[in-house]
């Protein structure tokens, strides 16, 4: 069915060729028929020619060529006979043609007569005495034919008779020649009729027998090849209706080109241009987040007028100022003038140039919608509480204690509040009586002094020391009771016999010696020699006194060691350590231990010997530590200027990261029962602050800064105010200097 | 689970579209897809996340909203330009073959497209139209300056010209010029048009000089965009007022250079067919009178309480009407008579509750209309003539805008009502230094005056714009003055500034209001009510040392109070205070500071951005500051003091000025440095930048 379909396809798809090539002919036909008609009637010869010429434009035949051609045959027969010439409508000379005369007389007439009718069956001229017709009409009549005498003397007179055939489409006797001659006497003897034919040629497989991997394609042609082309009939109908206009349809547009309703060549009359486009109906554009309209362009200020005040005008420097620089940077695209009138003023020469910019803005600039900032820049700045409401906290300096020659590397205040402590690069210890600033004691030792700290009970007077690798424990007896001292060396001198029994187990560790008799009159009760050679930089005292711990940041595992004082015994709490240990510290009420390294604090807990907790401060280098004495919260200073206030119950990150040191922060310090906390920095300044902790869980705590103590530290060597300590009960502050003073600030 | 979201499949990658994948998204050439973000008003965008919209490059690229490009693709102009591509070549096809007639029939066949439908679509509503005139009658008033070049035709340039005239006459019929300005790139104008603020910049009338390095192409879809605008625009205006749009152009007149005056503008009411909608309006017009003069009755009779009284005043009403329009049918009237009733009742509810809820009293707002209507007529009784040096066309407008009767000399244009010897003309514009022949009854200007007086909203003292004077800076009237920014000196705003600063001292009187009740030592001391005035200050949230502060400013108010009253002045006791105030301020800045400590780091950077910027404007402030005492010093010292001077310097000495040392309400004193043949130092007190007043002091040893 469907292949019949197709083949129906086919054949009408051809049919329409054919027909369209008939309406060609038409078409050649009919406009040659009208350009004979207009010359002859003096029309307008020009319309006449475009039309002729565009029918056959795009049917690759030139019809004005195929026209002269074939006038020029005419002419040039024409040319034998005579010739005639007459003023034609349109001025040029045209020629008359001679009538063509009916009568057969020329030459042609007597060649013998062409198959006209093509190679149909004869049989159908039978009856007919012609066979088809001529070019002028007429009937070509069939050459006589004689009886079968006639043909049998034809017979006997041609010799050739013998050897001609018949030829259907002339009707004619035809001789056959040598050539013919031979084929018929080959296919008589049965042979090929060829003679150079070759029946043994060897095959060529034009199809091949064998399968190929890519076959030729078999697929039956698609249908689309035999949908008509859309153009052709497009060209089609333009050309018929350019054409074969139906005499009915001329009449009718001469009818209203005669009445005035069509008026040739005029333009259709416009409409108004601008009607009424807007209603009172009409919504607006919704809101839409990327609708952005153009921004305005800026209104002119003062600067612009053509006569502004003199104070706009640039002067020569501005001027060349901005001749230099690039046309984007200019904040002005123009430079302000002044004219004495309006006369004077020229036409400003960059118009066109800056409506082309807005112009190329409009288009082609992005636009992004930028939320201006309308904020008081006094509502940034958070409200506080005033400081002053917030007192008492140290405010100003009031002593000073001079009597150091190096930098004051350590303070220590006693828990009685009475008597200060300080080691110094100098290698010396000095007591100070706090309120009067007079130096009771010094202790000269063997190194820099890296670490004082007084024991926290009051019962025992003594306060640890660290030099190089030592430890050593002083009690001053200068200043306390005699039942006090004597207390004080029983307390710590106790472990003594402890020791000796330990011995082989601890000597690993560190060595508990006794003090020579020249150390023990100067109050060194014990010194605690570390098998490491790594200098320890920081003694932290447990709240009960009993134990402490050391600090060495270089001595690995041994970095941190517990020291149990009245029994003299040494821990090594870790077995590794993970990072550089910068500070270590005893929580004060729990049995908790923190451990500051370079980045994270970590807190263990001593009972059930585990970490507890990792902080992460989220700085560089961790440089101090310190626990609020409720011990909830703590607070670090980094050597990258940073401050962190951590809240152990909320997470490990910190609660707030403060910045606002210049230098790197040497210490931070909580007050013992004051809301107070401070950091001292290189950069020689103390900052107090107030941070209230409240016993609400759900309040967060409150932290203010509230005084910045300035003028009492000199930077030495970049290096500023190294230690600071608060008073234990009274709002003051100690610090001590690389300038090898310590002040106290009240 | 949901499914896996695949990359580049949603967000930013599929909302954004670069520029190459829309043109073969639109099949268009780069040129016809530009004309088309033109005409459609469409423009790059920039994604937050450049990244995700660009396939993880960050090569910089121009990103068009996805959405905008399907919006184009089903735009008909984009199948009007591709009809067009093809026209020509068809075009081009055929003139190359000579086929002239072909050429011809084709060319009358061109495909032509309508900007109608875009101009509906990027403006809804006529609002929004309005809003987007500004870059449009730029454009439009640079093009009708243009020199018709192988770039534009001549029939654009006069359609530009048309346009531009046919709003201008719009304006001068509804009266709503605000502001002018006289620019060294041009004129200024602002314009409210049914409360949109219009503003354009037309060029001076020179032959503009077409630059080579400006694409045209741009430029012309932009100016075929904007005609069509202003065509629709115009025609709403026109239609809106009853103006017969397109006005008819008086060709002869057009021909004499007669500018505005060649359109001739009628109003729809003079046509018979469009009587009766005529007829509508003007009764809703009688209506919006009615119901002023009813409102202003209400004013005078405080209320009316009884419907029969209002029904008596409403038939006065009517009357008045009927008297004012006395074609008026009676039966409309009747009509009308009702809706008043209605509209009356209504609108005495709506203004009792508009007294109530608005702070604006209904005096505010009439007294804001009147001089609305009294700046709209500024003109009104001026009759001007104008010279031929000045811009006739810009003044011509002006003038006509505000009222005024204008006339001009022969050679600039056809078309004056009268010449320059007519007795009516009361001020004559011209900008020359002398002029021949003058008439004593009218007044000699230079064209400032008139662009001044629009920009202050009053006629302004002739005297200081007389011809060959010196004219007073032109100051432009766009500015708004922010706290804090450099404030020129300008003598005709000299006696708002006195207004002014009288507004400000009652201000302050009135900003004194004391909330905590003072404690005066006077009184007995009693701690307890302290204590209790105390913790009620601290209940409203106001702590201790604010509740102090206050206490203290008070009792130093009363202390101040008291002396004034006793006038007995004690230097002493304020030298005090202002050292304690010193103090204080010392103090302030210490808080500040370390409240700055606990700022986040985005309020730091934030804070110090804002800093910044306010540093600059300080500077450029300081700078102009500076820049004054400079002139001042430079142009008094030689005026007034020239002879003092003489013996110290030989010719003029340079000055540098040092600083600023006071800057007053009008008085500014500098000092500065004289370098000459010989040093010395000057000072100078200077009035104002511009006026001669300034006196200068100085010295030098002599050589």
């Amino acid at each position: 069915m469907l292949s019949d379909e197709e083949d129906e396809e086919e054949i009408d798809f051809f049919k329409q060729h054919s027909e369209n090539e008939e309406s060609i002919h038409d078409i050649m036909n009919s406009g040659e028929e009208n350009d004979n008609f207009n010359n002859g009637t003096s029309g307008e010869s020009d319309n006449d020619e475009y039309i002729a010429g565009d029918s056959l434009d795009d049917d690759d035949l030139d019809s004005r060529d195929y026209v002269e051609k074939v006038f020029d045959d005419v002419s040039s027969e024409s040319e034998n006979t005579q010739e005639n010439y007459v003023i034609g409508a349109d001025g040029n000379p045209r020629k008359i043609l001679p009538e063509i005369d009916p009568v057969y007389d020329s030459d042609s007439s007597t060649e013998n007569p062409t198959n006209t009718v093509g190679n149909i069956p004869m049989e159908w001229y039978d009856d007919y005495p012609h066979i088809g017709y001529n070019i002028d009409g007429k009937k070509i009549m069939k050459p006589a034919k004689g009886d079968e005498l006639d043909k049998f003397l034809e017979n006997m007179e041609d010799p050739d008779s013998w050897i001609s055939v018949k030829d259907n489409l002339t009707q004619q006797n035809v001789k056959l020649t040598n050539e013919e001659l031979e084929i018929i006497h080959r296919i008589q003897m049965g042979s090929y009729p060829k003679q150079d034919y070759d029946p043994y040629e060897p095959t060529v497989e034009w199809f091949t027998s064998k399968t190929e991997v890519m076959p030729l394609n078999a697929t039956p042609e698609p249908k689309r090849r035999f949908i008509p082309s859309k153009w052709e009939a497009k060209r089609h109908e333009y050309l018929t209706k350019l054409f074969t206009i139906q005499p009915v349809k001329i009449m009718k547009l001469v009818r209203a080109i005669r009445q005035g309703h069509i008026v040739p060549g005029k333009t259709q009359i416009q409409k108004p241009r601008f009607y009424n486009l807007w209603n009172d109906t009409d919504q607006p554009h919704e809101e839409h987040p990327m609708l952005i309209p153009a921004p305005k362009t800026k209104l002119p200020d003062h600067e612009e007028s053509y006569n502004p005040p003199p104070e706009y005008l640039l002067t020569e420097k501005e001027k060349k100022m901005w001749e230099e620089m690039d046309p984007e940077d200019r904040e002005k695209n123009y430079i302000p003038q002044k004219y004495s009138c309006l006369r004077a003023v020229p036409a400003y020469n960059r118009f066109i140039q800056e409506r082309f910019d807005r112009c190329l803005d409009l288009y082609l600039a992005p636009r992004v919608r930028r939320n201006k900032l309308n904020i008081d820049p006094e509502s940034l700045i958070p409200k506080l509480p005033n400081p002053k409401d917030l007192q008492p906290f140290p405010t100003s300096l009031t002593l000073s204690y001079d009597a150091h020659t190096g930098r004051v590397r350590c303070i220590s205040i006693d828990p009685t509040g009475l008597w200060l402590i300080s080691g110094s690069d100098d290698k010396t210890i000095r007591l100070w009586e706090i309120i009067t600033g007079r130096c009771v004691k010094t202790w000269e030792i063997e190194d820099i002094v890296h670490s004082v700290a007084w024991c926290p009970i009051k019962e025992v007077c003594a306060f640890a020391f660290s030099c190089t690798n030592k430890v050593g424990i002083i009690s001053p007896t200068c200043i306390c009771e005699e039942e006090v001292a004597i207390s004080t060396t029983q307390y710590v001198t106790a472990g003594f016999d402890n020791t000796q029994q330990n011995v082989e187990q601890k000597s690993k560790l560190v060595d508990w010696s006794k003090p020579t008799n020249q150390q023990n009159l100067n109050g060194i009760l014990v010194i605690i020699q570390h098998v490491h050679d790594k200098t320890i930089k920081q003694i932290a005292w447990h709240k009960k006194g009993d134990y402490f711990s050391t600090t060495a940041p270089d001595a690995g595992n041994q970095g941190i060691l517990i020291h149990h004082l009245t029994k003299h015994q040494t821990q090594q709490p870790f077995r590794k350590t993970r990072g550089i240990i910068q500070s270590a510290m005893f929580h004060p009420i729990k049995p908790l231990f923190f451990v500051a390294t370079q980045r994270y604090v970590r807190i263990y807990n001593l009972m059930k010997q585990e970490l507890t907790k990792t902080l992460q401060a989220g700085v560089k280098w961790i440089s101090s530590l310190d626990i609020h004495p409720m011990g909830d919260n703590i607070i670090i200073g980094s050597y990258d200027k940073k401050l962190c206030w951590f809240d152990l119950d909320l997470s490990s990150k910190p609660y707030k990261t403060l910045r606002y040191h210049t230098k790197a922060i040497r210490n931070v310090t909580y007050h013992k029962r004051l809301p107070l906390f401070a950091s001292c920095s290189d950069d020689g300044l103390i900052q107090i602050f107030h941070g209230m902790v409240y016993n609400d869980l759900l309040q967060n705590p409150l932290i203010v800064p509230v005084k910045i103590l300035k003028d009492g530290h000199q930077v030495v060597n970049s290096l500023g105010v190294l230690d600071c300590e608060f008073h234990p009960t009274q709002p003051w502050i100690i610090s001590s200097g690389a300038d090898h003073t310590i002040n106290l600030w009240t | 689970m949901g499914k896996l979201k695949q990359k580049g499949k949603a967000g930013a990658a599929t909302n954004y579209i670069n520029r190459n994948q829309a043109l073969k998204k639109l099949q268009v050439s780069l040129a016809d897809f530009r004309r088309l973000c033109i005409l459609k008003g469409i423009y790059p965008r920039e994604p937050k996340n450049k990244k995700k919209a660009n396939k993880g490059s960050t090569a910089p690229t121009t990103f068009y909203y996805t959405k905008d490009i399907q919006y184009l693709a089903h735009e008909p102009v984009l199948q009007k330009f591709r009809e067009h591509k093809i026209f020509l070549r068809k075009l081009t096809k055929a003139l190359s073959k000579r086929e002239l007639s072909i050429a011809k029939n084709l060319e009358k066949n061109r495909p032509v497209y309508k900007l109608d439908h875009i101009l509906k679509e990027r403006y809804p509503t006529f609002t929004d139209a309005l809003r987007d005139l500004d870059d449009a009658l730029c454009m439009l008033f640079l093009f009708s300056t243009f020199p018709a070049t192988d770039k534009i035709n001549s029939e654009t340039v006069t359609n530009c010209q048309r346009l531009c005239a046919e709003f201008q006459h719009y304006i001068i019929k509804t009266k709503s010029l605000r502001k002018v300005f006289l620019s060294i790139k041009g004129i200024y104008y602002q314009a409210e048009v049914k409360g949109q603020i219009i503003n354009w910049l037309a060029p001076y009338q020179f032959s503009q000089q077409v630059p080579d390095d400006v694409d045209f192409r741009v430029m012309l879809t932009f100016l075929e965009f904007y005609q069509t605008l202003l065509g629709f625009v115009n025609f709403k205006l026109y239609s809106d007022v009853n103006l017969v749009y397109p006005p008819k152009l008086d060709t002869s007149k057009d021909e004499g250079a007669a500018g505005l005056g060649a359109l001739i503008i009628e109003t729809t009411n003079s046509l018979a067919t469009l009587s009766t909608s005529s007829h509508n309006n003007e009764d809703i017009n009688n209506n919006d009178t009615i119901k002023e003069e009813m409102v202003r009755k209400l004013e005078s009779e405080k209320r009316l309480k009884t419907l029969s009284k209002k029904l008596a005043t409403i038939k006065d009403q009517g009357n008045t009407t009927s008297e004012i329009q006395p074609d008026t049918t009676k039966e409309p009237e009747v009509i009308s008579n009702e809706e008043i009733i209605d509209e009356f009742t209504s609108s005495d509810s709506k203004y009792q509750q508009d007294v109530s809820s608005k702070t604006y009293t209904y005096s505010d707002i009439q007294n804001a209309s009147i001089a609305l209507t009294e700046f709209e007529n500024l003109f009104s009784n001026c009759i001007f003539y104008l010279s031929r040096e000045v811009p006739r066309y810009s003044l011509e407008f002006i003038i006509r805008t505000f009222g005024g009767q204008v006339g001009w000399d022969e050679t600039c244009g056809v078309g004056s009502p009268f010449n320059e010897s007519d007795d009516r003309i009361t001020h004559h514009v011209i900008d020359r230094p002398t002029s021949g022949h003058r008439f004593l009854s009218r007044a000699y200007i230079q064209p400032q005056w008139v662009y001044d007086c629009v920009n202050a909203r009053k006629l302004l003292k002739i005297e200081p714009y007389q011809p060959g004077k010196t004219l007073p800076p032109h100051l432009s009237p766009f500015v708004e003055h922010k706290e804090g920014d450099y404030i020129p000196e300008f003598e005709g705003d000299m006696e708002e500034k006195e207004l002014r600063n009288e507004q400000e001292i009652k201000k302050d009187t009135s900003n004194e209001e004391t909330i905590i009740p003072l404690i005066t030592s006077d009184e007995p001391y009693n701690e307890d009510i302290i204590h209790q005035m105390e913790l009620e200050a601290e209940a409203t949230g106001i702590s201790f040392s604010m509740y102090q502060e206050k206490q203290d400013q008070l009792a130093k108010n009363q202390k101040i109070q008291n002396t004034n009253n006793t006038k007995v002045q004690q230097p002493s006791i304020q030298t005090i205070t202002g050292k304690k105030r010193a103090a204080k301020e010392i103090e302030e800045k210490e808080v500040k500071e370390l409240a700055k400590i606990m700022m986040t780091k985005k309020q730091k950077t934030l804070y110090n951005k804002i800093q910044y910027g306010k540093k600059k404007r300080q500077e450029k402030v300081e700078n102009l500051q500076l820049k004054i005492i400079k002139v001042t010093i430079n142009y008094s010292l030689p005026l007034r003091a020239g002879d003092f001077f003489e013996s110290f310097w030989i010719g003029e000495p340079i000055i540098i000025p040092l600083g600023l040392v006071t800057r007053g309400e009008g008085v500014s004193v500098g000092v500065g440095v004289g370098v000459g043949l010989g040093v010395g130092f000057a000072v100078g007190v200077g009035a104002d930048a511009c006026k001669s007043f300034a006196l200068g002091v100085g010295g030098a040893p002599k050589l």
